[in-house]
């Protein structure tokens, strides 16, 4: 466990988020508040649409709050008074469909970060993106572009671009979601694995209640619209972690916990009817 | 993607980008009266540097003000003739482009159907589209008996070239699984080519159509300066739009050249409008998300 | 290691135990033929021993019956080094592996066993013969590897054979030679060779045997090669002429004048009317406003604003190219993930590298179907500019050859400007794919 780390402590204190985008207010966040400690797996488990990205694009700084205060290391992220806080290389993160540019190679990829922030010479960038990605076991596939390599592949890549540019906080939107399951289990013991040697804080979301569970130090689980933890759980599993986890007798017990509480909000979401994303 | 909602906001924005343009345009055009001005002796002194004429602006001030068209469209709009105009290109472009979709929608759904007919229609198809359509006016004019079927013609085949690419791709691109999945539910060839490949295509046939209205305002307008007109009814400016600009600038009528440029857009965009509408009529399930 | 004999095994009993094996099983039936027959079988007494850590790593195992005790030496670092293999296992996979000559583990078989041997090299030949099958293979190796033997570090050096199989895959002239001969084997060209007589074989009859009604006017099709090849042509024109270079080469030139003026303005236009909301509200309507203006409507003022004829041309030619390039980088902006905006942001940049690292290489596939479709139009409006007011040119001459009554030289220069037309935009889509080198690649993953 992340005792010693003093980097990446997020602090949620009563955010609301309401869209007004044609005159009816829907409210996304309702009062949320939630403590990650530094060098913490967070994982945010809740349905479909329920307002989880609008909280990672809250921290991320793609959207404004409309009220309360996020913070990150007691540095004030956004606030009520400042509703949307500057994207920055300190808080990076993993999307979605995954954001690799497919114009790049996977090696201009990696390197991008701390070239645009001026921070190394190209060269040196590229010979620390080579390193990075050796070390994750990418090599061989540098001077493929994204659109050339499988999509597990492309997400550790993706993982290893945020990487580089030594961020507190690794913000991930359900990065594993287009995934098969088996390719799946291989990219969590992956990521598990690059969080053992870099020991950055993880804000991870996902509506995979095992996948939550297996990696997460602590895991939330977010009301349907509007999204608020319903119950966070604290993973009692020793770290590291590997998939004998997922055979366990308490890794079951604490599925056996907390599926009420995620299919009573993903039946919630349903009838709401709420879309996709 | 959800249709943007009326935004009255975007509106004033774009109405003041346009009276801005109109401004300017104004200003421009009456250069020949302020340029003489003692104040602008420098801009005369550039312009001659460059090798422009100093009695005007180049390009802008050889144009029309909006203010001198407005005056001369006054003067059109009780004009037979101008109205009889806008009908004969409209009934040209629409004559041309119904004919286009009664031949290209049939042409192109065989061509995506049987590999046949795709193999020996689709090379000689590709060997004529790359001759630009307005190539086709002479020839076309020797070979139709009357000018207004020359016109009709070549109007046609480039809507005709439009639509049968947009049919093609559009049938192509239909996921397989529809096709599965009919099968699976027991359809019939008949059943899958009406309730599949049909609808299926229509997006692209009503993009295609989009497409092609467009351009057979073009070739239309382009085609009537070229032929001289076609049947000339109702005095010189009866033969459509195109001719009434060409017949303007015989005439030596600067004003009246832009007002028939005015005019042609706004046709053409009436006509692109309609089209939409009748396009989302005829694909709801597009309407949704 | 006790060497065992090695037996040949029936080529049907091979194909079946290789089918039910995880990488193997997705093969096609031919492939796994020629596998089979590079196999061998092999019995083992419970207590012999395979093979050693170290030891030279030439054949894959397959176990058909019995078990076998794998142990992973603890370089490797997998998270469970030991594993009993049973019937379907594969193991000896350092011989795919291609900077490890050595065997990674120790094998014992402990109860008695039939194995079947295929030799590493041998095996990666029949692969690499069939690249896009032996990709596959190798992906379910990696995947075996990492699962069944927990040894993740390795995919890197599994990722190196799957490169090099890429890196084999036919190339530049065979790919070509390739795809020739598939295309001969096809029916198209048979197809396409009867379209055209009929539509060749139709001009002919239609207008010089039959000499039909309306037909009769046109100039026959062999009166146009005649008169092209012609030496001394009848009407003036033909390949033997200067003149018709001339033409060819005046309008090539206006449409390139034209192409990249309305490249260098329209480009950067459309980038900046999708980059920035503000300018786009602003100048956005007043180009909406002109573009449904048909191109040959300008003709007129054209003539008026310029007073060089040719000029007024290639303002024309510019104008229509100028509106597809601007619209088609526009949507190209307005088409780019907004993940990708923002991933940029994330990772440091400001605004300026956005637009450059971001917006200007997102949006290039669109600029370049602007492209495609500026040059068409380009010719479109030139041979419209040309027949209204020009001295030389393709247009010209095909208005002027009809003023003239010189028939069979109008359908020369339509031939010849279809030929022209195609040449040019064929000649944009090959700057597009040489400037989206990722694209072409990207497409040539989806085609296998």
């Amino acid at each position: 466990m992340a005792t010693t780390e003093t980097r990446g402590a997020i602090r949620i204190e009563d955010v609301v988020k309401i869209y007004d985008p044609d005159g009816a207010a829907v409210m996304a966040v309702d009062h949320c508040s939630l403590d990650i400690a530094a060098g913490e797996i967070c994982m945010i488990v809740g349905p479909s649409g329920c307002g989880k990205t609008t909280l990672l694009n809250a921290i991320a700084g793609f959207h404004e709050i409309t009220s309360g205060r996020i913070t990150l290391d007691g540095e004030v992220l956004c606030s009520t008074d400042r509703p949307k806080s500057r994207p920055g290389s300190d808080r990076v993160v993993v999307f979605q469909n995954g954001a690799l540019f497919p114009w790049k190679t996977n090696l201009d990829n990696v390197a991008f970060g701390p070239i645009m922030q001026g921070k190394l010479s190209k060269a040196e960038a590229r010979e620390k993106a080579l390193s990075m990605m050796a070390d994750a076991g990418l090599n061989g596939v540098e001077h493929n572009y994204p659109g050339e390599v499988s999509s597990g592949v492309r997400r550790r890549i993706e993982i290893v671009r945020a990487l580089m540019n030594d961020p507190k906080v690794l913000l991930l939107d359900e990065p594993y979601r287009a995934l098969d399951s088996l390719t799946k289990s291989v990219m969590h013991e992956a990521l598990l694995e690059i969080y053992y040697r870099n020991k950055v804080t993880i804000f991870f979301i996902t509506h995979d209640l095992e996948e939550a569970i297996f990696l997460g130090h602590k895991v939330a689980i977010m009301t349907s619209r509007p999204c608020k933890p319903k119950k966070v759980l604290t993973v009692d599993i020793p770290h590291p972690r590997d998939y004998g986890v997922l055979t366990s007798k308490r890794f079951r017990e604490l599925i056996e916990e907390t599926n009420e509480a995620v299919h009573e909000e993903a039946v919630k979401a349903f009838q709401s009817g709420e879309k996709e994303g | 993607m959800a249709a943007r909602k009326f935004d009255s906001k975007a509106l004033a924005k774009g109405v003041f980008s346009i009276l801005v343009f109109l401004v300017l345009w104004e200003i421009g055009s009456r250069s020949k009266q302020w340029i003489a001005l003692d104040a602008f002796s420098w801009l005369r002194d550039m312009l001659e540097a460059f090798g422009f004429r100093s009695k005007y602006l180049p390009w802008i001030g050889a144009i029309p003000a909006p203010s001198a068209v407005l005056v001369a469209w006054k003067d059109v709009l009780f004009d037979a003739g101008y109205w009889h105009s806008w009908y004969m290109s409209g009934a040209r472009v629409f004559g041309g482009f119904i004919a286009a979709m009664l031949v290209g929608i049939p042409f192109g759904l065989a061509l995506a159907v049987s590999r046949t007919v795709h193999g020996i229609g689709f090379p000689v198809f590709e060997l004529l589209r790359p001759i630009p359509p307005l190539a086709w006016v002479p020839a076309s004019i020797i070979f139709w008996p009357t000018q207004e079927l020359s016109i009709a013609f070549v109007t046609f085949l480039d809507a005709f070239y439009t639509v049968v690419i947009n049919v093609v791709g559009g049938a192509k691109s239909i996921d397989v699984r529809f096709f599965q999945a009919a099968q699976s539910m027991g359809s019939s060839k008949a059943d899958i080519f009406r309730r599949v490949i049909l609808p299926g295509t229509l997006p692209s046939i009503v993009v295609g159509s989009a497409v092609g209205m467009g351009i057979t305002w073009e070739v239309v307008v382009a085609a009537e300066m070229i032929s001289g007109g076609g049947s000339q009814v109702g005095g010189t400016s009866g033969g459509g739009l195109g001719f009434f600009i060409w017949n303007s600038y015989v005439g030596g009528s600067y004003e009246q050249i832009v007002v028939g440029m005015i005019s042609i857009g706004i046709a053409g965009y009436i006509s692109s409008e309609l089209l939409r509408h009748f396009g989302k009529y005829l694909t709801p399930w597009l309407r949704l998300r | 290691m006790p060497q065992q004999d090695k037996q040949p095994i029936s080529p049907d009993m091979m194909i079946g135990i290789l089918k039910a094996t995880m990488p193997f099983q997705v093969v096609s039936e031919p492939l796994l033929r020629r596998i089979a027959a590079i196999g061998w079988k092999t019995t083992f007494r419970a207590g012999d021993t395979l093979y050693e850590a170290g030891g030279p790593a030439d054949d894959l195992f397959i176990v058909v019956a019995g078990k076998i005790d794998h142990e992973l030496q603890p370089g490797v670092h997998a998270r469970r080094p030991m594993k009993t293999l049973v019937e379907g296992d594969v193991f000896g996979w350092a011989a795919l592996l291609e900077k490890v000559p050595n065997r990674l583990a120790k094998a014992v078989c402990t109860e008695d066993a039939l194995v079947i041997r295929i030799n590493g090299e041998e095996l990666l030949k029949v692969l690499e013969s069939d690249p896009n099958a032996g990709d596959v293979v190798m992906s379910r190796f990696a995947t075996m590897i990492t699962r069944d033997y927990t040894v993740p570090d390795l995919i890197a050096q599994l990722r190196g054979i799957h490169r090099k199989l890429h890196a084999r895959d036919p190339q530049g002239m065979n790919v070509t030679l390739y795809r020739v001969s598939r295309w001969l084997k096809s029916p198209k060209p048979y197809l396409m060779l009867i379209g055209l007589s009929i539509f060749f074989g139709g001009w002919y009859l239609f207008v010089e045997v039959l000499r039909l009604p309306r037909f009769r006017e046109m100039p026959g099709i062999t009166t146009v090669v005649a008169e092209w090849m012609s030496p001394n042509p009848t009407y003036g024109l033909s390949i033997y002429t200067g003149e018709y270079y001339q033409h060819i080469l005046v309008s090539i030139w206006r449409v390139t004048q034209a192409f990249f003026l309305a490249t260098a303005l329209g480009v950067p236009l459309g980038l900046f009317l999708g980059w920035s909301r503000k300018f786009k509200d602003l100048v956005f309507p007043v180009f909406e406003t002109l573009r449904p203006i048909p191109i040959l409507a300008w003709v007129p003022i054209a003539i008026v604003m310029f007073v060089a004829t040719e000029s007024a041309v290639i303002f024309l030619t510019f104008l229509a190219s100028f509106f597809a390039t601007a619209l088609n980088t526009m949507l190209g902006v307005e088409s780019i993930d907004e993940s990708y905006v923002r991933a940029a942001y994330c990772l440091g940049s400001n605004e300026r590298q956005v637009f450059l690292h971001v917006i200007v290489p997102g949006s290039l596939p669109f600029i370049f179907t602007g492209l495609q479709i500026s040059v068409g139009v380009a010719w479109f409006s030139l041979v419209a500019a040309e027949m209204v007011s020009g001295q030389y040119g393709l247009g010209y001459v095909i208005n002027t050859s009809y003023t003239t009554v010189k028939y069979p030289t109008i359908i020369i220069g339509m031939i010849t400007l279809g030929a022209v037309g195609y040449v040019t935009s064929a000649m944009v889509r090959v700057a597009g794919d040489y400037m989206m080198q990722w694209r072409l690649r990207e497409l040539a993953m989806g085609a296998n």
